[in-house]
Formats: C-alpha cells, sequence, structure tokens
C-alpha cells in the first residue's frame, strides 16, 4: 500500500521538472514548487512510515530501465536520509519562491531543481546497483547544472563547476567499480543478492570494493583530501543549491559508506573503519580550521561543512570499529550519534546557508569584511544566523549538543572496550573533536560578531534591508527545527536507534530510551535535554535580574554610553577601523601557519620626493587550500603537460591524420601476415 | 562462357582496376587520373557483370549496370567539372614523389597478397583467387588519400578504396545484396557531391584546391 509513495515521490519529482521546464516564466516557479512539495511529502509519508514501522518498502518495476529493471528499496537505515533531504528540500524550495527573481527562475534552474531535490529523495530507496548508479549520476548532473547557474557572472563559478564535474564523475567511477564488482561476484545486482554473498567473498575484493567505495563517497561527503570541489561549489551555487548540497546531498556521502560498509559488506576489519575514523578527523580539523580563517561567509559555512562531515565520519568509524570488535551496542550508539548528527547538520547548516544567501540578496557581496550591522537591518536573518551558528557551535539547548554529546559519549564509554589500535585511535578523535568544536566556535563568533554586530563596512551593508517573508520562512523553518531538536531530541531518537540497528548487523533496537532524560543502552551517561534548557534560561534570568538589582542598590548611576556590540567602542573611529573578519582570524592563522599558509603581500610605495616617507601600503592576504595546492594542482599540470605532447601529434594536416590511419592498418596487416 | 575463359576474362577485369590504381598514383594530371577512374569504374562493372552472367544471376547483372553507370560515367563526370574548373588542374608536388609512390604501391601489393593468403585460402571458387587485387587497390586508395595534396585527389582516393572494397565483395561472396551496393553507391556519390561543393567553396576562398590551408582550421 505505502508502495505508492514511492511512485508518487517520483511521479510528482518528474512532473515538476517537466512544469519547470515547459511553463511560461510567470507560473513556471509556483508549479515547480508545488510539484516538488508534493514529491517530498510523498517521500516523508513513506519514510516515516518505514521508521515507525521498522518495515521496509519495496517496489519492483522492469519497464523502467531496459536491461536491469528498478528495484527500490526504502529501509529505517535510508529512510532517514529521505527525511532530511525532503525537510531540507521543502524548507529550501520555500525559500526560492523569494530568491527566484535574483537570477533564479530560468527554465533550466525551475528543470534541474525539481530534478536534483528528486534524485536525491530517490537514491537511498535504490534497491539495486543499476537504479542506485543511474539516480547518483542524475543527481550529480542536475546539482551541476546547478552550480553552473551564475556562470556568467564570474569565472570562479565556471572554474567551481569544473573542479565539481571532474571531482564527482571521479567519485562515481570509483562508486561503479566498486558496486560492479560486488555484484559481478555475487552474480546478481540487487543489494539483496549482494549482502547474501558478500560474506564468502575473498579479502582482496572485500578491501578493494571497500577502498574504492570510500573515496567515490568520501569525495561526495567533502571528506579531506577529496574535498576540494566543496568549498568553491557550496560558495558559488545559488543559495538555495547551496543548502540542498550542503544539507542533504553530502549526507549521501555518508550514507553510502554506511551502505557498502555496513549494509552490503556486512562490517569489516578495523582497519577499515581506522581509515574512516583518520579521513573524519583530518576532515574536521581541516574544515573546521578554513572555516575559522575564511573570509568568504559561503566559504566560510562550505568549509564548515566539510569539518561537520569529519565529525559524523568519526561516528561512523567508531561505529565500525565497535561492531569489528564485537561491541554490537556502543556500535550502535556511536551510529545514532552519527546520524544524529547528520541530522543536525542538515537542521542548522541549511538555515545558514539559507541565510546566508538572504545576506548576499541584501547586500550583494558575501566578504566579511565588506559587511557589518546587519543584526539592526536584518533582525529576522540575523536572529536565524544566530541560531544556526549557535547549533553549530553545539552550545545547550539546540541540537547541536545533543549530537555532539552523544558522539563524545560513544567514544568515551567504547575506549575500554577496545584493541590497541583503537584504543589510540578514540582519544586522538576525542582530542580533534574538543579542538574542532573550538575552532567552530571561533569562526561563528566571526562570522556573527563581524558580519551581523558593529557598523556596516560597505554602502551596501548600511542600505541593507530584510528579505522577502517566503525566504526568512524557508530559513526559519529550518532554525525552528534546530530549537525543536534540541529541546526534544526523543522525537527522533527511536526513529535513528531503528536506522542504526538496521545498519549495523545484531545491534539492539532501542538504543537511546527516555522520554525526558536519555538513557543509553549499555552505558552510563544521561542527559535531559529540555531541563537543561530550564536550568539554563533560570541561570541566564538569574544573572540579569542580579545585575540589575545590584545596579539599583549600589551604584551611583555613571553617564552611561551605549555603542554597538563590536563596534570598538566607536569614538572617533570610522566602520574601517573596526575589527575584521581578517584580523580575527590573525591569530590562528599564525598558530597554524603551516597548514593555512596564507599567501601574504605587502606592497610599500614611497613618495617621489623623498623615500623617507611612505605614500600608502597595500597589504594583501589570501589563504588557498593547501591540499588543492600541494596534491591536486600537481596532478592538473602532468595532465597538462601529457596533453600538449599528444597534441603534438595533431599538427591539423589531413595528411598526417590520414597517415596514422594507414600506418596503423599497415602495421596490423603486417602483423597478422 | 566456358571456364578458361571466365576466369582469364575476371583475371584480366581485376587487374584492370589494379592498374588503374597504380596509375592514378602515376599521372599527376588531374584529368587522366579521372580517366582512369572512368576505366576502374567500368572494369568494377565488367566483374559483376561476368560474375553474374556465369552465376545466370538476374540481379547481380542489374548491379553490374548500375556500377558502371555511376561508378564509369556519372562520378567520372562530376569530378572531371571539378578539375575543368581550377585552371591548374595537375597534382603539382605531390608529398610522396611518384617514384617513391609506386614503390610504395609495389609494396602495399605485397602486403595485400601476404595478408589476404587466409582469406583466399577460404574460399572455394576461381573468383576468390582475385581477392589480394580488390584488397591491394583499397590500400593504394588509401595511400593516394595520404600522399596528394589536392582535394580531387583525396576524392580519387577515396574512390579508390570504395571500389577495392566492391571488388573484394563481388569476388568473395558472388555479390552483396541490391540493397547494400546501392546504399553504399549512393554513399560514394553523395562524398563527391559534397567535395564538388566544398572545392568550389575553397576555390573561391583561398584560390587553390590544396588541403593544406585547412590546417588553419585546427585552433
Amino acid at each position: 500500500m505505502s508502495n505508492v509513495s514511492l511512485v508518487i515521490t517520483a511521479a510528482a519529482g518528474s512532473a515538476a521538472a517537466i512544469a519547470g521546464g515547459a511553463l511560461p516564466a510567470k507560473t513556471r516557479v509556483w508549479a515547480a514548487v508545488v510539484l516538488t512539495w508534493g514529491s517530498c511529502i510523498a517521500a516523508l509519508f513513506g519514510a516515516l512510515a518505514v521508521l515507525h514501522t521498522g518495515q521496509s518498502l519495496v517496489l519492483n518495476s522492469s519497464q523502467i530501465l531496459p536491461l536491469t529493471g528498478v528495484t527500490m528499496v526504502l529501509d529505517p537505515l535510508g529512510a532517514v536520509f529521505v527525511v532530511v533531504t525532503a525537510v531540507v528540500a521543502i524548507a529550501s524550495t520555500l525559500y526560492w519562491l523569494g530568491y527566484a527573481s535574483h537570477g533564479l527562475s530560468t527554465r533550466t534552474t525551475s528543470a534541474a531543481l525539481p530534478l536534483f531535490v528528486t534524485s536525491m529523495l530517490l537514491v537511498p530507496m535504490a534497491g539495486s546497483v543499476a537504479t542506485f548508479l543511474v539516480l547518483w549520476e542524475l543527481m550529480a548532473l542536475a546539482s551541476l547544472v546547478l552550480v553552473l547557474v551564475d556562470h556568467r557572472r564570474s569565472e570562479e563559478t565556471r572554474s567551481a563547476a569544473q573542479w565539481y564535474a571532474v571531482m564527482t564523475h571521479v567519485g562515481a567511477a570509483t562508486i561503479l567499480f566498486a558496486l560492479v564488482l560486488l555484484s559481478a561476484h555475487a552474480g546478481d545486482q540487487t543489494f539483496a543478492a549482494i549482502r547474501v554473498h558478500a560474506r564468502h567473498l575473498p579479502g582482496v575484493v572485500r578491501n578493494t570494493a571497500f577502498v574504492l567505495a570510500i573515496l567515490g563517497f568520501g569525495s561526495k561527503a567533502g571528506a579531506v583530501p577529496l574535498h576540494v570541489w566543496l568549498p568553491k561549489a557550496h560558495a558559488e551555487a545559488p543559495s538555495p543549491v547551496s543548502a540542498l548540497m550542503s544539507g542533504a546531498m553530502v549526507n549521501l556521502g555518508i550514507y553510502g559508506i554506511v551502505l557498502v560498509g555496513d549494509r552490503l559488506l556486512g562490517g569489516g576489519p578495523v582497519w577499515w573503519w581506522l581509515m574512516v575514523t583518520a579521513m573524519g578527523v583530518v576532515s574536521a580539523l581541516f574544515g573546521a580550521l578554513h572555516a575559522a580563517t575564511s573570509t568568504d561567509l559561503k566559504r566560510l559555512l562550505a568549509y564548515s561543512t566539510a569539518d561537520n562531515m569529519g565529525l559524523v565520519l568519526i561516528g561512523v568509524g567508531a561505529s565500525g570499529m565497535f561492531a569489528a570488535s564485537g561491541h554490537r551496542t556502543i556500535a550502535a550508539v556511536a551510529m545514532v550519534a552519527a546520524l544524529l548528527l547528520t541530522v543536525n547538520h542538515a537542521a542548522f547548516k541549511g538555515s545558514l546557508f539559507l541565510s546566508a544567501g538572504s545576506v548576499q540578496v541584501a547586500t550583494g557581496t558575501r566578504d566579511l569584511d565588506q559587511l557589518g550591522g546587519l543584526m539592526r537591518r536584518m533582525p529576522i536573518t540575523g536572529a536565524i544566523f544566530m541560531v544556526g551558528a549557535l547549533s553549530i557551535a553545539a552550545l545547550p539547548p539546540l541540537n547541536g549538543f545533543v549530537g555532539e554529546w552523544l558522539v563524545f559519549q560513544s567514544l568515551l564509554h567504547g575506549l575500554p572496550t577496545s584493541s590497541t589500535a583503537v584504543a589510540i585511535a578514540i582519544p586522538l578523535g576525542v582530542a580533534a573533536l574538543a579542538l574542532t568544536g573550538g575552532l567552530t566556535a571561533a569562526a561563528f563568533v566571526k562570522a556573527i560578531g563581524v558580519g551581523f554586530l558593529g557598523r556596516p563596512r560597505s554602502v551596501e551593508a548600511a542600505a541593507a534591508h530584510e528579505v522577502p517573508r517566503s525566504m526568512q520562512l524557508g530559513a526559519g523553518m529550518l532554525a525552528g527545527l534546530c530549537v525543536v531538536l534540541g529541546l526534544a531530541p526523543v522525537i527522533i531518537l527511536p526513529a535513528l536507534g531503528r536506522a542504526a540497528a538496521s545498519a549495523v548487523p545484531g545491534a539492539p533496537l532501542a538504543t537511546v530510551r527516555g522520554s525526558v532524560d536519555l538513557h543509553l543502552a549499555g552505558l552510563q551517561g544521561m542527559l535531559a535535554p529540555a531541563l537543561l534548557a530550564a536550568g539554563l534560561a533560570l541561570a541566564i534570568g538569574g544573572v540579569i535580574a542580579l545585575r540589575q538589582l545590584a545596579r539599583r542598590r549600589f551604584t551611583p548611576q555613571p553617564a552611561l554610553r551605549r555603542t554597538e556590540p563590536w563596534g570598538s567602542g566607536r569614538e572617533l573611529q570610522t566602520a574601517r577601523m573596526q575589527y575584521t573578519a581578517t584580523s580575527f582570524a590573525e591569530p590562528l592563522q599564525q598558530v597554524f601557519d603551516d597548514v593555512v599558509r596564507p599567501d601574504r603581500d605587502l606592497d610599500v610605495s614611497h613618495l617621489a620626493e623623498s623615500r623617507y616617507y611612505v605614500e600608502k601600503i597595500t597589504y594583501r592576504t589570501s589563504i588557498g587550500d593547501i591540499i588543492e595546492q600541494s596534491i591536486y594542482r600537481p596532478v592538473i599540470r602532468a595532465v597538462r603537460w601529457w596533453g600538449q605532447r599528444v597534441r603534438g601529434l595533431q599538427n591539423g594536416s589531413v595528411h598526417r591524420y590520414l597517415a596514422y590511419g594507414l600506418v596503423a592498418l599497415v602495421l596490423i596487416l603486417a602483423a597478422i601476415t | 562462357m566456358n571456364g578458361p575463359a571466365y576466369a582469364s576474362t575476371l583475371e584480366l577485369m581485376s587487374g584492370v582496376i589494379l592498374v588503374c590504381a597504380v596509375v592514378t598514383l602515376w599521372r599527376r594530371s588531374l584529368s587522366a587520373v579521372v580517366k582512369a577512374l572512368a576505366v576502374q569504374g567500368f572494369a568494377l562493372g565488367a566483374v559483376a557483370l561476368i560474375l553474374g552472367i556465369r552465376q545466370h544471376d538476374a540481379v547481380l547483372i542489374v548491379v553490374a549496370c548500375l556500377v558502371m553507370a555511376s561508378k564509369g560515367a556519372v562520378i567520372p563526370t562530376l569530378l572531371g567539372r571539378v578539375v575543368t574548373s581550377s585552371p591548374t588542374g595537375r597534382e603539382a608536388s605531390p608529398i610522396v614523389n611518384v617514384p617513391a609512390s609506386l614503390v610504395g604501391a609495389a609494396a602495399l601489393t605485397f602486403l595485400a597478397y601476404g595478408a589476404t593468403q587466409p582469406v583466399v585460402a577460404l574460399i572455394p571458387t576461381t573468383a576468390g583467387r582475385f581477392v589480394p587485387l580488390g584488397f591491394a587497390t583499397l590500400l593504394i586508395g588509401f595511400f593516394s588519400m595520404v600522399v596528394r595534396r589536392k582535394a580531387v585527389s583525396q576524392i580519387v582516393g577515396l574512390l579508390l578504396v570504395d571500389n577495392g572494397i566492391a571488388l573484394v565483395a563481388f569476388l568473395a561472396t558472388a555479390g552483396v545484396p541490391l540493397l547494400v551496393e546501392l546504399g553504399a553507391s549512393l554513399d560514394v556519390l553523395l562524398a563527391v557531391v559534397v567535395l564538388r561543393v566544398l572545392a568550389a567553396q575553397m576555390w573561391s576562398e583561398f584560390g587553390v584546391l590544396d588541403l593544406d590551408q585547412l590546417r588553419e582550421l585546427r585552433d
């Protein structure tokens, strides 16, 4: 019966894409959005039913894809990702209604956006290799088109799209190899058949398939060192698309790793998962560091996506390591933690990207050093960004806190149960988590302090005003979710527990129990988010009340001078003398000089009359991606060099080309004679 | 037609085809080359005709007539017009000079005989023995495309390749179906028409018919 929801998801999504591509400009966006909502709601129904009952939905059709047919299986693990995608998609498309007038209402966009959403909804439902690969490729292509939407405006966009295209296709190729390898050995291409056969595969095949899958899915999830496309594409894509990519698409990279590692191969040796954890740790640190030193608002958010996906990978890796050493309960807790982080990340990063888009629409820039004072001019967007930022910095009572708490719990409690390698890896992971948390907080203090507080640093920022209602609603919806999930994570934890149980074989169903307070199965930890929030509110209220009392009672009222926070006291100062994003990040840059490698350029020009008087000093600093510089650039240079060599063969002469053909023919004939 | 007469006429006609191919490499005058091509077309038609009469195959005789008409008359006429419309109707400086080309043609003929041994062994009929001639014609056609500069020489090379293939097809299979033969002939006819238009364009644009001028289009 609920198979119908899968059909409706696909049908409404296709209808939305067709409507977006075919209808006239006035109705196009509305029709596409409403139909996309239909698709999302149908998917939500199906996924929630699966999560509620724990029963998978199955749909087979031999008519749609020739040769292989389509197999859709929606299990609890996939359902979590479907729900996340659907919610982010509903919010982003709502936002798109208001954003569309900024060059996002073309036929191409209106067709590609629903296609992108629908393919993301369907990817976790795929039940066979062919279905999965087709949907995966559809998702990659649709998102590539959307990244390119602004290609006329800047060279950067074209370059970002090129990076994205190459990385996503190399990733797709490795995924193809991995899945085809598995299905070839299983003799059947449905996931169910592969799962049955995977147990008896030789170790080499299993290892090869897993490593290839990690490379492909890791690049989609933005794991360092495969992340290079992410800061470029997420920053250059239009904001609703950035929110979708960051809130929904990168998650599917995580889904893929869990799918291949846990579901298809049924878990593996410890070194697999150590590798995943290591990637997670590096991604988390690298992403957080770059987020903290970035001055471009969307680039900051993009790097922070790499950071958060790193945290999720740490959770997934820890879960795998615990499962490999036989501790299935803790493994399930770690998996729940990873899934919760994914859900949270979708909520806060979605709202952050959408509100960053609002800032861009209102001011025309993403450069933090050109912004400032937006909290007063765009109070609602500012509040939404604030909620997202507090949440991503993992402060209670918002949802980010619960997720990180769970990860720490699983890592710390898993420590005594594990082997030597794991016992070394886990404390390192915990340390990385802690450092990452600090860097993330710094990054978002910077974003809020410099971007939203203080005084405007440019005319555009001073003239900013609030964006249309639908954009506020879209971003606000996700920010609201951050609060709800922070106060009452129990509404989703049982579902996540069920999903984790379907991912980790042999894990208990009820991993996290409790209504107001959370108890973890097999662990000592306990948390009551709502009580914690109430306590915090009481404490903060108490401090404020005490201060008021003290001020009234004891001190004579001095002459108060009120200025904006982060406005540097505003005495005889211009807005340019405020603290900037660059100066805020400078100490961090100094400390992590070896990793960040900023490009500094100091240019002093003297007056013509005397060399002792300086006319002006120009100081430029830019931060490149060290991994891009040191790994990818040499590869690109090598490819280009090789291309030039090959070009030497083609000098444009028809005769030479014909001669190649004749020589080849003669050689072959001579060889067979 | 009795056995020895059949075999010797077939051999003669196949030989004429190869000789015509060599002649196109030998002569620099484009009009002479086109004439050699016309003779080759007739010889190819004759091969089909002989086979048709021998096998009492009416369809093959029809095909033979069509081949003679298109390859012996229509295509050479079209090419002849291109040649006469340009005053410098000579292959002035081929990439490989004439003596070397002829040596190359001899080498390619040897190669053709060597390479087709297995094919000849497979075909039991008398006609099968002449398959290497068709192969040699094909290779010489390809070779002439590589070493000649004029656009007309290129299309002549292509036609040699096509005639070589057609000869092999006639000899090896005792005639391809009418439909296939028609299709192939139409293709070649079309190529010649395209070339005629292209050559006229080149002539009005550059004033020469050398393919080297097209090098400019590379970047």
